[in-house]
């Protein structure tokens, strides 16, 4: 099914792979990592113990899914700041609690 | 008060021939009390009861009065194993009241009958309460103070008692408490298990595709020079992108310059993802993208693919849209299998580019049932949207790691239609058709860009006029004088003729 006798290669037609650029805006959208940094905002803020976890959760999700690796970092790092800030504030207890203990 | 000293005699007398007499002793007495009180606080629980006794225990350690000290040793002694008691007799005898007390309470917890241990050690709790004022309590108080022990890991007397049962009560509670903790770190133990399993068998499924099509005397090593994505002979031959994207490239064939294939696998990696396409199902995905040499590809536009696929296709790409249409079966000749549909630009061309031989293998009714389940899409085009414009699109599912064999005639097709669209020559009819349908699409497209160039300039301009009557209102009469002297002056330069002049040297 190939071709006839003669051999289709052309070792002289061969050209190196070149990857396609992608502008970082052109990339797809890093949803989960979206997502991390709202669940992390809102578990620091409202000291809510279930989105503190749930935003580390996806972040561990962005990460596992990261692809550039220059790009993505930067989002990924400042979700799990947020996620980690979250979790400090709820269990070390820093200022007005509002759940009894953890 | 004879029992007590007859049965600690029994107890005692054998360490009495080791042990110091006098103020050695007291100042041993004095060390342990502070070591099992740091035993204590390091062992017990972190109940109030314990911040109950902190300060006490400052004030005990300040107090020079060895007796105190050594009362507030008492209950944590007796709660630990007795074997290490040092009263003994002698010096019992030498000192006071309070050493034959403590003497006892150390021993046998439960036959004490005396009322002080239960002062001793509620005089540490509440300095305000005289030793000597407990001297006649009835017997009852005593055995609560065993019971109290026995209870409380860190209590010491009857007021801490019931904080203590709080504490009991509270362990229990405290493992249902941390319900989120545990749901949420097992979760992520999971998930971190999952991505290392995941990517495992996402890079053995790109290699076991590798290993079979990409490989020496491989299907692609027969049809192209350069396998792989490096520069030399020895590159690798998967690029991988993501956990679960991986890419070959070869090059060096006649008609074409290159192809990529794209493994799309499902991501196996992501546990959340996984648990998706248990609701969602998704397939493992590999597309052929051939770019064809300019020369070499007539005015095609084709499409294959099943029939909900091919619909959606032609209204969404671009090309499709432009220039083809739904085709249907034509009488007289076999086709395609009836779950597929072919679009294309005319029925000629379609007809030409199904041959029987690709319906013998692939296409036909009975080969399609056995060979084209991982089937999905066929695109040829070469108006194709983004950068490369005379491309072939082939897309196909994945098998598992073990049947990777099952399509081998799926990807025979790559190199065949390489061939066929290489030297295929469109007829006269059918290329004028073609040259009238893409000259009107081309003028089309040139009225779009013009008009769109022409509505960027206006804006410009009336962006700029704004901007200077603005400023000209800011400005004062004087100055606006000034700018209109100004402009007729170049005006008058303008409408003068040139005179050019150089210079000597």
């Amino acid at each position: 099914m190939a071709s006839q006798s003669n051999d289709p290669r052309q070792p002289s037609a061969a050209r190196p792979y070149k990857p396609s650029i992608v502008a970082p805006q052109d990339l797809p959208i890093d949803y989960s990592g979206f997502i991390a940094v709202v669940f992390g905002v809102f578990g620091a803020m409202f000291r809510y113990k279930l989105c503190s976890w749930l935003a580390i959760i996806f972040c561990a999700q962005s990460l596992a899914n990261m692809r550039n690796f220059e790009n993505d970092l930067k989002q990924i790092s400042m979700a799990m700041m947020f996620g980690i800030m979250g979790l400090v504030t709820n269990y070390m207890g820093l200022g007005p609690r509002s759940s009894p203990k953890s | 008060m004879a029992k007590r000293s007859s049965s600690s005699s029994l107890l005692i007398s054998p360490l009495s021939l080791f042990l110091p007499r006098g103020d050695t002793l007291l100042y041993l007495i004095a060390l342990l009390s502070i070591f099992s009180l740091l035993v204590h606080r390091l062992s017990a629980s972190p109940t109030t009861a314990q911040s109950h006794f902190e300060g006490f225990d400052a004030d005990e350690d300040e107090d020079l009065f060895v007796d105190d000290s050594h009362d507030a040793v008492l209950p944590p002694l007796r709660s630990t194993p007795p074997p290490i008691s040092l009263s003994e007799p002698t010096p019992e005898s030498h000192h006071g009241p309070p050493d034959s007390d403590s003497d006892p309470s150390i021993e046998s917890p439960s036959s004490d009958p005396d009322p002080n241990p239960s002062t001793r050690s509620a005089s540490t709790v509440f300095d305000y309460w005289d030793e000597d004022e407990f001297e006649g309590v009835p017997q009852h108080l005593t055995p609560e103070i065993p019971v109290v022990t026995e209870k409380a890991t860190g209590s010491e007397s009857d007021l801490i008692s019931p904080k203590s049962e709080v504490s009991e009560v509270a362990v229990p509670r405290k493992l249902t408490s941390y319900s989120v903790e545990i749901v949420c770190v097992s979760f992520l133990i999971m998930f971190t298990i999952n991505y290392f399993t995941g990517k495992k068998e996402n890079e053995n499924l790109a290699l076991a595709w590798a290993s079979k099509f990409a490989t020496r005397d491989s299907i692609f090593d027969k049809n192209f020079s350069l396998l792989g994505v490096g520069e030399t002979e020895d590159s690798p031959l998967l690029l991988k992108e993501g956990q679960n994207v991986f890419k070959f490239y070869a090059s060096g064939r006649r008609f074409c310059s290159g192809v990529l294939a794209t493994m799309e696998l499902k991501s196996r990696h992501d546990l959340i993802s996984r648990l998706y396409s248990m609701v969602v199902p998704c397939k493992d995905e590999i597309t052929f993208e051939v770019y064809m040499n300019d020369d070499a590809m007539d005015q095609v536009v084709f499409a294959l693919a099943r029939k909900k696929l091919a619909k959606t296709m032609q209204k969404e790409a671009g090309d499709l849209q432009r220039f083809a249409g739904l085709v249907a079966p034509p009488s007289g000749r076999k086709w395609v299998a009836e779950e597929l549909q072919v679009v294309s630009e005319s029925k000629e061309v379609a007809g030409d580019l199904i041959t029987d031989a690709v319906l013998d293998q692939v296409f036909g009714d009975k080969a399609f049932e056995k060979f084209g389940k991982g089937f999905i899409s066929m695109h040829f085009s070469d108006k194709h949207m983004g950068l490369n414009k005379k491309m072939l699109v082939f897309k196909f599912a994945l098998p598992d790691a073990n049947n990777i064999a099952d399509m081998t005639r799926l990807v025979a097709l790559v190199p065949y239609y390489i061939d066929l669209i290489g030297r295929y020559k469109l007829s006269s009819q059918a290329r004028s058709k073609t040259e009238t349908a893409r000259l009107k699409v081309a003028q089309e497209i040139q009225k779009e860009y013009q008009n769109a160039r022409h509505d960027t300039l206006q804006k410009k301009k009336s962006e700029q006029r704004k901007k200077m009557e603005e400023a000209e209102a800011k400005l004062s009469a004087e100055a606006l004088r000034k700018k209109e002297a100004k402009e007729r002056a170049r005006q008058m330069k303008k409408g003068m003729p040139k005179i050019k002049m150089t210079r000597a040297h």
